[in-house]
């Protein structure tokens, strides 16, 4: 049975996770409250579904840096609709979603038409996204957001978030098209071995731009929850994104080459950040060391699962 | 920002008073302020070089934002706006001590800096630096909330970026506001690099979540910092924990309103903004230099401090209190030329 645990990629984030609740729940009285439990599933919403947008683009072997810059440009481009436009809220969202979309398709399309890395292309929309960001708003928010959506970004039920029920749809669909789906094995075909993957008539260029538009529709979404967690439309949501995004799948067992994603390695991933960052506030930890024990825990993290697997032979 | 409408209206009353301005203008001076990086902090310095343009009759004052906060970003900023004859600059550094080997490239070239809302760490060319005294906005925060707990309590102090110079003067701030207090109140704990919303919010629901029992008041004195409390007050719906903020964003206001927030510092950027293209136009003209034995303040970053003013916001005069902060504007610019200048 243990054995059999250990084989499974995402036992040792697990195992830490375990432990380090024993350890916060011992350090910090208040770690295991209603209240604490609900902050830590909240923050890991946005987290969540950031994760997942790298998570696809990781999937077949690309990556995509204007993560952040598009979950900012959408986050505005909803709050504009929503304050000034006055746009009802079941039509913002949508559209606010189909901008990331068409952010991810136009970061798949340059890809593919120019033969340049999707690295450097999203590298250079992620100025562009942000610049328009900024053109926009020039850096004031826009603060009167409909109560409904706030309300949904705050509300609860005992300690679970409301919030929490879009990444983990987004979750259940994500695994059931990578494990189950056509164009979702493609994906990871692709990523796997990309000269095998279009000898077996799998368009490269539908793969790649395919996987930029989910990456897009990903952080649109993840830019809606934040607009509604924070309460207004902030220009600077998705400025902290970008290391998160590659940590998560990393931590959670995606292969940097492409080929291989973990939705579930990526959720007990991103349920590790959370926790570390909760603990250290927790712990009270000296604001000038929390960077580096942060860097540090998850670095122990990263062992402790290579460790894992090297020990089973699942390397 | 609230609409299409009011912004064009306001574009418009702008060129209308920049006309106005031209046709009358004083001086033929080009004078630019430009911020460290994108903030909202730094929104009210567009209408007071509006207003300085008109009501001093200068020919241009523009407010010029680096795309990102980032020095090397100003520093081709202003050397760029230099290119284009600007010939002054009212500066918020993004790097106290980076900034300065660009600040003495202007002043070779005859072109004054003035240091507004953040100062430069001296040894520096800039000519005076016009801002919140931070330490002093700390000290008074902390006071008033440990006024508003009734002398006593456990606080926490919600700081902002660790890198900034001023987050060190701020915790210093905190802590001896805290020991004057001979035990009665305790600092439990300072929650820095609240900076960025999203970081904010998690940081801040995280103490709350742990420790809200425990606290009896908080202090923020960085701007995101103060808005992510004051929200998650409101959705606490806890009005037992004191928090003094920061600044004026609308949220914070709005909790002050409704009883969730004690009160805020306000700081006077629009002043800042407004009192540094005055200054800059005099000098820039060639007939004002700084005086020496002007009674400038003495802080840890430069020998040469304005403190442009600072007060707490609380609901008795949630109404009044720009009032109050453009009569300080006011105050400073009128005796600024006699009081700090030698002018031919």
């Amino acid at each position: 049975m243990l054995r059999r645990l250990l084989l499974v990629e995402w036992s040792g984030l697990l195992a830490a996770i375990v432990l380090g609740s024993i350890a916060l729940t011992f350090l910090a009285p208040n770690f295991l409250t209603e209240f604490n439990i609900y902050v830590m599933l909240r923050s890991f919403c946005v987290a969540l579904l950031v994760g997942f947008a790298q998570m696809v683009t990781l999937g077949v072997g690309q990556m995509n840096i204007s993560v952040g810059a598009l979950g900012g440009l959408v986050a505005i481009s909803l709050g504009g609709m929503l304050e000034v436009l006055g746009f009802p809220l079941v039509l913002a969202v949508p559209l606010a979603i189909l901008i990331g979309a068409l952010g991810g398709l136009i970061n798949g399309v340059l890809t593919v038409r120019t033969g340049i890395n999707g690295f450097i292309i999203t590298l250079a929309t992620a100025s562009a996204f942000t610049g328009i960001n900024l053109g926009i708003t020039e850096s004031i928010p826009f603060y009167n957001m409909p109560a409904t959506l706030v309300a949904f970004g705050e509300q609860r039920f005992y300690a679970f978030p409301y919030l929490l029920i879009a990444p983990l749809i987004v979750a259940a669909v994500l695994g059931v098209f990578f494990a189950r789906t056509v164009p979702g094995r493609q994906l990871l075909a692709f990523g796997g071995n990309p000269t095998a993957a279009r000898l077996s008539g799998i368009s490269s260029e539908r793969v790649i731009v395919l996987a930029h538009v989910l990456s897009g529709t990903l952080a649109a979404i993840a830019a809606v929850l934040a607009v509604a967690q924070l309460g207004s439309a902030q220009p600077t949501i998705g400025t902290d994104w970008l290391l998160l995004s590659f940590a998560a799948p990393i931590i959670g067992g995606a292969a940097l080459t492409g080929g291989y994603i973990s939705v579930l390695g990526t959720m007990f991933a991103v349920v590790l950040i959370a926790l570390i960052e909760n603990g250290m506030v927790l712990a009270k930890v000296d604001p000038y060391w929390v960077q580096f024990l942060l860097g540090a825990l998850i670095l122990t993290a990263v062992w402790l699962n290579r460790w894992r697997a090297v020990r089973t032979g699942t390397d | 920002m609230t609409n299409a409408f009011v912004r064009a209206l306001a574009c418009g009353t702008v060129l209308a008073g920049i006309a106005v301005a031209g046709a009358a203008s004083a001086s033929d001076n080009k004078i630019a302020l430009i911020p460290g990086g994108p903030h909202p902090y730094f929104a009210p310095w567009e209408q007071a070089a509006a207003d300085a343009a008109k009501d001093f009759g200068i020919a241009t004052v523009d407010f010029k934002v680096p795309t990102d906060w980032k020095l090397a970003l100003q520093t081709e900023l202003l050397e760029s706006l230099a290119a284009q004859g600007y010939n002054a600059f009212g500066i918020f550094p993004a790097d106290p001590v980076g900034i300065n080997s660009t600040v003495a490239e202007l002043a070779s070239a005859g072109i004054p800096s003035a240091a507004l809302a953040g100062c430069t760490q001296d040894p520096s060319d800039v000519s005076f630096c016009l801002g919140t005294d931070v330490y002093n906005s700390a000290y008074l925060g902390t006071k008033a909330l440990i006024e508003a707990m009734g002398g006593k309590g456990n606080i926490v102090h919600l700081a902002g970026l660790l890198v900034d110079p001023n987050t060190t003067l701020r915790v210093k701030a905190v802590e001896t506001a805290v020991a004057e207090t001979n035990g009665a109140v305790t600092l439990l704990q300072t929650v820095a690099d609240t900076d960025a919303q999203e970081a904010a919010d998690q940081k801040i629901n995280a103490l709350l979540g742990a420790q809200k029992d425990e606290i009896d008041g908080m202090i923020a004195t960085g701007y995101i910092p103060s808005v992510v409390a004051s929200k998650s007050l409101r959705t606490l719906g806890d009005k037992r924990i004191k928090f003094i903020g920061i600044d004026d964003d609308p949220i914070v206001l709005e909790a002050i309103k409704d009883g969730f927030v004690a009160g805020t510092m306000a700081q006077n950027p629009y002043g800042q903004g407004y009192i540094g293209a005055y200054v800059m136009d005099l000098m820039a003209s060639g007939g004002c230099t700084v005086k020496d034995d002007a009674p400038w303040v003495k802080t840890p970053q430069t020998a040469k401090f304005i403190d442009s003013g600072t007060l707490v916001i609380n609901q008795a005069n949630l109404d009044t209190y720009k009032d109050d902060l453009k009569k300080i504007t006011a105050d400073i610019q009128g005796k600024f030329k006699d009081t700090y200048l030698n002018c031919q």
